[in-house]
């Protein structure tokens, strides 16, 4: 049934365990058996062996890590950016996961929040921090505790202190919790929020790598982006590119939601393709229904419909070349009887909801796009309509402090566009419920 | 002058006035603490932090109005959080937070105090097994109309968690005093 003109045919998601090594080991959240699985031997190799922090990033970089949290900015050339030499800088880890369909960072967290301690130690050293946080969101309960709990054990273990494994490597880490606020998982809206302000997103540049929290150097990495970098640190950059395209390297997390068989957190290699991980490894629709629209890459990402899915595959470059993007990976599965009108009324609730009000474009912006779907819902719309959607939401790309507002525009001008059938059918509700008024 | 907050509660708010580069920074851990003994947030708490901590009221209601987690007004002792955001939603949220509103208001309607509010929130991050929802801090996956039932009869026969009783006990004190 899928298209399978892919390097991958025949090999199976297993094949492909990078960062759910432990899925399933008995105990998996425990430092034994991450130290067992080689955990923090990446640490040990950096700090035994006195690798420079020039040869770490050179790694990263080689290795063609992107940011997992969204943008997909190259981690390695990221860390470059912190000037070198004396002085405070922060490494924070963005675990404010609130993107709506992920729930990839959590997973990770649940499997062995060491994998990301590790990471961030490596990190840290690379750009010379002796601080870092791990911002999570409020909601995380069990997340918290589950990241407390390795924290603890690492600083026991003496991987966190004044002397890392007695190197002099000094680094400390400490949790910070969130409150409710999307906007926080934008990075700067981050620091706005570790200082103790509403979480506002800052003007860049500049960059937080250059003046972040508190004005100092600062870097704010996803958590899948660093949870992976001990394995990348121990296996090599050639190791890791053996996975995913030639500009989308290694393997990512994809998240599935919506009406599936078989929900869930799979690693796969970026490039793998979209149909065969709906239909083949997450088992279709349930009840067998038809797909009629897929959002790829979070609630952020702009609509796919069917027809465009047949020939998807997931990496950075066929999303954007599609006119959306990656994302998160959270592939949000829309199935043939859910109305794309009552999507696009429920994303803006969403985007209205959460934007932080600090830019005219977006607080008014946001409120507009919910007011227009939830009329045309209500049989208030008329011909038209769809297009003045998609109008004011291309007024407010690009004109905004942080690109919550172009990410709030991104299914407001997609949805209208490829569903403009859908809008109709509720333009004529209108007309017929007046005419036998 | 007796302190606003419990000696305990006191000890956390200096543990985090201590904690980050800047006191500010410890405003959200704070406002979490005192919700977490107190069941909310109410004006004096407010006060009493620039009173007897040296947190300006201005910086702290900054936070306070802009992060939905933190509760300005009594609750009941339970909340029933209902992600409606899309995975949710396509999921049937929509049908659970509606039937587990109408349950309540029903009971309550018949006479009987329900110790619960459902509110529907944005996304809670675990969108794969959806509708996801809270009570309190309890996370539940599938939630179904009948399971949002069972969660509410299940939790109000328990005994009231104890920042409920606090704030119950709390509001009772002001009353009097009035």
């Amino acid at each position: 049934m899928p298209v399978m003109n892919s390097a991958y045919n025949g090999r199976q998601p297993n094949d492909f365990k990078i960062l759910t090594e432990l899925e399933g080991v008995p105990n998996s959240r425990s430092l034994e058996v991450y130290k067992k699985h080689g955990g923090y031997s990446a640490l040990e190799k950096i700090l035994k062996g006195k690798m420079s922090q020039e040869e770490v990033i050179n790694i990263v970089k080689a290795s063609g890590l992107r940011g997992r949290g969204g943008a997909g900015f190259p981690t390695g050339m990221k860390w470059g950016f912190v000037p070198k030499g004396e002085g405070e800088k922060y490494l924070i880890t963005n675990f404010d996961e609130g993107e709506p369909g992920t729930y990839k960072d959590r997973y990770i967290a649940e499997l062995n929040a060491h994998m990301l301690i590790e990471g961030k130690l490596i990190a840290a050293y690379a750009i010379g921090a002796s601080k870092s946080y791990i911002y999570l969101r409020g909601e995380f309960y069990d997340e918290i505790a589950w990241c407390e709990q390795a924290v603890k054990e690492a600083y026991a273990a003496g991987y966190l202190g004044d002397n890392v494994m007695g190197s002099g490597f000094k680094h400390h880490m400490d949790l910070y919790l969130g409150a409710g606020a999307y906007i926080c998982g934008e990075e700067t809206g981050l620091i706005s929020s570790l200082e103790g302000k509403k979480g506002q997103p800052k003007l860049k540049p500049p960059f937080p790598a250059v003046k972040g929290y508190l004005g100092k150097p600062t870097i704010v990495n996803n958590v899948e982006t660093l949870a992976v970098v001990p394995w990348i640190i121990r296996n090599g950059a050639d190791a890791y590119k053996k996975f995913g395209t030639e500009k989308s390297a290694g393997t990512k997390l994809f998240n599935i939601s919506g009406p599936v068989v078989r929900p869930g957190c799979y690693e796969l290699p970026l490039g793998y393709p979209l149909k065969r991980f709906i239909y083949e490894d997450c088992g279709g629709l349930i009840g067998g229904k038809k797909l009629k629209a897929v959002i790829p890459g979070g609630a952020s990402a702009p609509v796919l419909t069917a027809a465009e899915v047949e020939n998807m595959t997931m990496d950075y470059e066929a999303f954007a070349a599609a006119g959306s993007m990656l994302g998160s990976g959270a592939v949000i599965v829309i199935p043939e009887d859910v109305s794309m009108v009552e999507v696009l009324e429920n994303l803006m609730h969403f985007f209205k909801d959460e934007s932080c009000g600090q830019c005219t474009p977006c607080r008014e912006g946001t409120g507009w796009l919910l007011k227009m779907s939830r009329g045309i819902l209500n049989g208030e719309g008329q011909l038209g309509d769809e297009q003045k959607i998609a109008e004011v939401a291309g007024k407010m790309m690009g004109r905004t402090i942080c690109t919550f507002s172009d990410a709030a525009a991104g299914p407001a001008r997609s949805i209208p566009q490829k569903f403009a059938h859908e809008f109709l059918e509720y333009y004529k509700k209108k007309s017929s419920a007046h005419g036998q008024g | 002058m007796a302190s606003f907050f419990s000696a305990g509660l006191n000890e956390t708010i200096k543990g985090y006035l201590g904690r980050y580069e800047t006191k500010r920074s410890s405003i959200l851990p704070i406002l979490h603490a005192i919700q977490d003994e107190n069941d909310w947030i109410s004006p004096e708490a407010v006060q009493a932090l620039e009173a007897e901590h040296g947190l300006s009221v201005i910086d702290v209601n900054e936070v306070l109005s802009f992060y939905t987690m933190y509760r300005k007004a009594p609750p009941k002792p339970y909340r029933l959080e209902v992600c409606g955001s899309i995975s949710c939603w396509l999921n049937g949220a929509d049908k659970t937070i509606s039937d587990a509103k109408s349950y309540i208001a029903q009971a309550e309607k018949s006479g009987q105090s329900v110790p619960f509010e459902c509110h529907k929130v944005e996304c809670l991050g675990v969108c794969g097994y959806a509708p996801v929802a809270l009570v309190n801090k309890d996370r539940y996956l599938n939630v179904t109309p009948e399971l949002a039932r069972k969660l509410i009869d299940d939790y109000s026969k328990k005994e009231l968690p104890a920042a409920a009783k606090k704030c119950a006990a709390d509001l009772a004190a002001r009353a009097a005093q009035k």
